[in-house]
């Protein structure tokens, strides 16, 4: 009986389609356009697919970390480019210093986000060997400063949003007291050796880490944001203009480069993070010799 | 059949120095061994030596590609000790990238003594491989001076950093006390690899930027304050890259009139220098330790330099005495 009912209902709904499909045709056929094979087919409804918790988490922390407007300071900072055209031109060449940056910027710095993100109760002690490994005052300063940026961040804006699972909650404990150390050190500025500086790197990796992105991801952001500063900074230098800074963002160079550096890094240990590009330790260390600046580095 | 003597304990490229203090504030080598390819030369000590000189060689005047050497320095309490080389350290080409010539260091200085460390520049040929690491361990109140510099290679041959890799590892630690594990001061780490690909940017002579040199000098201790003072304010006294002069012709005709000092003037000599030699150079302070990166188009130009900042400030010959500073002038 419910059987003879579902059949008949389905009978309807498919004369309708016919019926639909059929007027599909004779309208595109007055626009001209063949019968086309892929609208007869009966689409089935797109799910939207199910995901577990923790991954939506991720990939919104993922747009928010490489978002311009996450409020790190980064513009302030042009990570040697200014000094670089102060000291080279008229030879100038953006392309150029772009991978000297990269390069050198991803063997100094990335070993350590990598090894924060693997290892984030180690935190306290990469940043101590981080900030022993920095050779320019001026690096030392843009690194430091967005670095408690960062940390700010989250205390502030993310560490309520974030759900505690257990394997996040000993990272996030050990951030607690790392930011705990830091405001002490501040307090008792005591000789020369600082307890703790906050440098960005180690802190994007543990914080990444907590909010759940992948290393791989995590190490893409990180010199991702790293390109889209200098860019940033080139544009405002006035070495060209934003569609053009969005063209080379977008190029294949740009994707193989970080990639490229990603790869270069990925096993390298703390220990053998160094300097690729001498000559980028002096224009960065030089910066503070620029007659007019409108850069922090 | 079995050996009746011990083993020996000394090993290919393997070498130990110890200096310590006599009476009368005389610095001497208490111990002095060293292996085939590592060679160490100390003259004969005289009565007012500042400090016990020793030079760093190696047999037919470079390493082989392979070569392994390892030399441990202890400058006992108070004792002050200068290491110095006779000419480039070269290293020869090896037979393949896999084989890797490394030199090693480990220097612990204890309390109150000092070392000075200013060799020749190490010049790796076309080709090869080297790695080099440099450890020093700081008791309280230990000084030192440390400068480790790289060259292009065989300029006059056409070389053009056409090494495979070169690797330049600078530590300093402070010493561990009452159980505490040493903290550390300063890591320099300068990675050259060879060429990463064709393009023009991944050469590395490209990544050099027309530098025929680069290096660091390093300075940490009571004996290296007033130095590393000297060269931190040298540095901020620095014109501004990109500032403009506008005095007037006639304030500037009464200006060259004007008597500068003998300071003053060697200032202005060692600019034309810097300016001459392509010279760029950076001083900061890192963690208690003074950190001074160079680099310049010939290397010439760059011993002048440094031998003409040493010499200026004066600090280096008066705890050390002249001969500390044979490399750089």
């Amino acid at each position: 009986m419910t059987n003879e009912a579902d059949c008949s209902q389905s009978q309807a709904i498919e004369n309708e389609i016919a019926d639909l499909e059929q007027r599909l045709r004779a309208a595109k056929a007055r626009l001209g356009h063949p019968p086309s094979e892929a609208i007869t087919a009966s689409t089935p409804p797109i799910e939207l697919p199910h995901h577990d918790t923790l991954k939506p988490t991720a990939t919104h922390f993922l747009f928010l970390l490489s978002d311009s407007a996450l409020p790190l300071g980064s513009f302030a900072f042009s990570s040697g480019l200014e000094s670089y055209l102060a000291h080279s031109r008229p030879n100038s060449s953006f392309p150029s210093f772009l991978t000297y940056s990269l390069s050198s910027y991803a063997s100094t710095t990335l070993p350590f986000v990598l090894a924060a993100h693997r290892n984030p109760e180690k935190l306290a002690e990469l940043d101590d060997t981080l900030d022993a490994s920095i050779m320019c005052t001026v690096g030392r300063r843009a690194s430091v400063a967005q670095g408690r940026a960062l940390l700010s961040i989250w205390e502030r804006s993310f560490s309520g949003a974030v759900s505690a699972r257990p394997e996040r909650s000993e990272a996030i404990s050990q951030l607690k007291e790392f930011a705990l150390l830091l405001r002490n050190a501040a307090s008792t500025t005591s000789g020369e050796l600082p307890a703790a500086s906050a440098h960005l790197g180690p802190l994007f990796g543990a914080i990444a880490f907590i909010v759940g992105l992948e290393r791989q991801e995590t190490a893409y952001v990180f010199m991702l944001s790293h390109v889209k500063a200098l860019l940033s900074a080139a544009v405002r230098a006035s070495m060209f203009g934003p569609y053009h800074a969005q063209k080379v963002l977008a190029s294949v160079e740009v994707q193989e480069g970080i990639r490229d550096v990603i790869q270069r890094e990925w096993n390298t240990k703390v220990e053998d993070a160094g300097q690729s590009v001498p000559v980028m330790d002096l224009w960065i260390g030089r910066h503070e010799m620029l007659y007019s600046r409108i850069f922090n580095s | 059949m079995i050996s009746p003597f011990p083993p020996s304990s000394s090993r290919p490229g393997n070498g130990s120095l110890t200096a310590h203090l006599l009476p009368h504030s005389i610095s001497a080598l208490s111990k002095i061994t060293f292996q085939y390819p590592l060679k160490l030369i100390s003259p004969s000590p005289s009565a007012n030596q500042k400090s016990v000189l020793v030079f760093l060689l190696t047999y037919g005047g470079g390493l082989v590609g392979g070569d392994q050497v390892h030399l441990n320095i202890d400058v006992k309490p108070k004792a002050r000790l200068s290491i110095v080389t006779q000419g480039h350290t070269k290293v020869f080409k090896s037979t393949s990238r896999d084989i890797v010539t490394r030199q090693r260091l480990d220097v612990s200085i204890e309390m109150g003594a000092a070392l000075c460390l200013l060799p020749d520049p190490v010049q790796p040929f076309e080709g090869s491989v080297y790695e080099q690491v440099q450890k020093f361990t700081l008791a309280d109140g230990a000084s030192v001076c440390l400068l480790d510099w790289v060259s292009a290679g065989r300029t006059a041959r056409g070389e053009d950093w056409d090494f495979h890799a070169w690797s330049g590892r600078n530590e300093l630690w402070t010493a561990s006390a009452k159980g505490e594990a040493g903290r550390m001061l300063v890591r320099d780490n300068v990675f050259l690899d060879g060429n990463l690909g064709s393009e023009k940017e991944r050469l590395l002579k490209h990544r050099m930027q027309n530098m025929s040199i680069c290096g660091t000098l390093i300075l940490n201790g009571p004996l290296m304050e007033s130095l590393a003072v000297f060269f931190i304010s040298e540095f901020s006294g620095l014109p501004r890259i990109g500032a403009r002069d506008f005095r007037s012709q006639a304030n500037v005709d009464i200006d060259s009139e004007r008597k500068i000092s003998r300071q003053e003037s060697w200032r202005r000599d060692r600019l034309q220098l810097e300016k001459d030699a392509g010279l760029l150079w950076s001083a900061a302070k890192v963690r208690g330790c003074t950190v001074i990166k160079f680099g310049a188009r010939t290397v010439e130009g760059a011993r002048i330099w440094i031998g003409s900042m040493l010499k200026e400030e004066g600090s280096i010959s008066e705890h050390f005495g002249e001969e500390a500073t044979l490399c750089v002038r």
